[in-house]
């Protein structure tokens, strides 16, 4: 017995010792994946789910921006002609810049107010009435988002909508308008659709993080006389930059890509006073046929957002973890 | 959540409101409010008649018309049921690999298992707008144009990209002992997956289901370009296409009768909105604690 063990570990600091390690980890991992072939038997449904669902599509819309394409008709090379007919065409520059107008708003409303109001519900003493808030953050959250457009949609109808109606009710009449029918006015409808703005995931996942804080901190800043706006800018916010980031991206996610209420409310109208380039892309696609020249946007599209992201990425950095709890 | 805000109120228990105090409570009472007014429309709204929803928009309108909830049904419930049965299917098959996934990446030891992981989690930073158009071919290419598979399907094949994310991180809390002394029993893997996680990941698994759940009762883009036939829609594109025709021409059933179809309009988006309200009641706490979760680690 004493021998044979000795055997192994002598043969052991043999290989050990010829200096051949790469070689024998090879073999090792060949028969460590045959070993656990259970884990890559328990994964293939979703590979090859993802395979043909997730992965092809992008990959293939990458592709296929650079090609004239429609169901049922074989896809043709046509070089970058789509992305020199995008950026030529004369409605291009007015759709990017509603896009950044949206996009700078939706950092307003969706990561800016949020943010206060999450920080003002934070500092509420009585406990009840935070809960009663929290509640009723949520309320207009169980509302589907279609449902909510919709009724925004009667809200500025021009003739039964309640803001002509109010403005009538005041005395106001005379600024009553086709709120979204007007050019002049129609793309700040979209922007003021869900005034204020407070409820929904941001002023939770803020309050999350709020939450996470470590009691001590609050306690320290209290005792160096630290309150108010100035604990807001130099304790709440640096504390919660994860939560800002995510907010901030997401903003700029919806900002770049969502076109669903544009869609409902005005398709784009009146004239193009209201496009961006995720409707024209929609638009293009299934209205005219242009798959290809819809691929190219959509490409646009998401070098845009890559690149925000990236950029929020870099400048906003959270606070190291050690001041959680 | 509750346990965090009883620490929080614990130490000014007799101080004196301050002025800022009751500042706060008013302008958030006031913000609150004004985001609560659409909510009160709506219910309002449906309850009332042409004439009242004309002359009285902002009251409550007595006697209520429940009947506006009845017609409202007729056609917002096959609606409903469409887009429950796309539900089911979905999150069953979203939940089971989002299981497999998680419990495979986060208990068992396999060369490439981080790079299979990273794949998948990858798949989280491509942008919806890349993928919706060469999606849509890929599925017109595969002859499920105006199929209910096409509404399944990236329910099942993308549901579990945030899902195994979520439920690696979730099973690797559970502790390994209990899955030592099952392994000295002889329990096989699926026995692993079956008898110990699914009932120690249920908190994941329903905070995955309650996301997921609103995701697909809000869909609107890929149903409204995949479906064609009014009887396979779900209840977005159902409720948009019910709103057109309900402003221009009008609702066959609707129009006929003694109220004009703003009420029954309304009250079907009532009806739309209580598998959500439902939801919450039952599973408010796992959606919002995994709000608050993804919020601490994206």
């Amino acid at each position: 017995m004493t021998e044979g063990t000795g055997t192994v570990q002598q043969g052991s600091a043999a290989e050990a010792g010829k200096g051949i390690p790469s070689r024998s980890r090879e073999l090792s991992t060949w028969q460590a994946m045959r070993r656990s072939w259970q884990a890559y038997a328990l994964l293939a449904p979703i590979f090859i789910l993802l395979l043909i669902f997730n992965y092809y599509p992008p990959i293939l819309g990458l592709l296929r921006a650079f090609y004239r394409w429609r169901p049922g008709v074989e896809a043709s090379f046509v070089g970058l002609q789509h992305f020199g007919v995008y950026f030529t065409s004369p409605e291009t520059g007015r759709e990017l810049l509603n896009m950044f107008k949206l996009l700078a708003f939706f950092f307003f409303s969706g990561a800016v107010v949020p943010f206060i109001m999450a920080v003002l519900i934070f500092r509420i003493r009585d406990t009840e009435s935070k809960e009663l808030y929290r509640l009723f953050l949520i309320i207009p959250m169980l509302v589907p988002l279609i449902v909510v457009i919709l009724l925004w949609k009667q809200i500025y109808d021009p003739n039964l909508g309640v803001i002509n109606g109010l403005l009538e009710q005041f005395g106001l009449g005379f600024l009553a308008r086709n709120w979204l029918g007007d050019t002049a006015t129609a793309l700040y409808s979209i922007m003021f659709m869900g005034f204020p703005w407070v409820s929904g995931v941001g002023t939770l996942i803020y309050l999350g993080g709020l939450g996470q804080i470590s009691e001590s901190i609050f306690d320290a800043c209290e005792v160096d006389g630290c309150t108010g706006l100035r604990r807001t800018l130099q304790i709440d916010l640096p504390l919660v930059l994860g939560q800002v980031r995510l907010m901030t991206i997401l903003a700029v996610i919806a900002g770049v890509t969502s076109f669903q209420q544009i869609l409902v409310l005005t398709d784009g109208g009146p004239g193009f006073a209201t496009m961006v380039p995720g409707l024209t892309m929609f638009h293009k696609a299934f209205r005219t046929q242009q798959f290809g020249y819809a691929a190219s946007i959509g490409m646009v599209l998401f070098v845009i957002t890559f690149a925000a992201t990236l950029a929020v990425n870099r400048t906003v950095h959270p606070a190291v973890e050690d001041v959680r709890h | 959540m509750s346990t965090t805000t009883s620490t929080q109120a614990a130490p000014p228990a007799r101080r004196p409101l301050r002025y800022y105090q009751i500042g706060s409570h008013l302008f958030i009472a006031v913000m609150l409010l004004l985001s609560l007014i659409p909510t009160y429309l709506l219910i309002t709204w449906s309850f009332k008649n042409g004439l009242q929803y004309r002359w009285e928009r902002w009251a409550i309108s007595f006697p209520l018309r429940w009947r506006n909830y009845v017609a409202a049904w007729d056609i917002v419930g096959d609606y409903m049921i469409n887009t429950i049965i796309v539900a089911i299917f979905g999150l069953m098959g979203m939940l089971l690999l989002s299981l497999i996934g998680g419990y495979v990446f986060a208990r068992m030891d396999f060369p490439f298992r981080e790079t299979l992981y990273y794949a998948i989690i990858a798949l989280l930073m491509v942008p919806w707008v890349l993928s919706f158009i060469p999606a849509y071919m890929v599925y017109v290419r595969l002859g499920l144009l105006n199929n209910r598979l096409a509404l399944i399907i990236p329910e099942l094949a993308g549901g579990p990209i945030f899902g195994i994310f979520l439920m690696r991180a979730f099973i690797s809390g559970i502790p390994e002992e209990l899955y030592e002394s099952a392994r000295c029993d002889g329990a096989g893997v699926l026995d692993l997956i079956g008898r110990i996680t699914l009932p120690l990941s249920l908190p994941g698994l329903a905070t995955l289901a309650v996301l997921n759940f609103i995701g697909v009762w809000n869909s609107f883009l890929w149903p409204l370009v995949m479906i064609q036939d009014d009887e396979k829609q779900m209840i977005a594109v159902g409720l948009y296409k019910l709103a057109r025709s309900a402003t221009s021409g009008g609702v066959p059933g609707w129009t006929s009768q003694d109220f004009s179809v703003w009420g029954p309009l309304y009250a079907g988006y009532v009806i739309a909105s209580l598998p959500l309200v439902l939801l919450f009641i039952l599973l408010g706490k796992f959606y919002v604690e995994g709000l608050v979760d993804s919020g601490l680690k994206v």
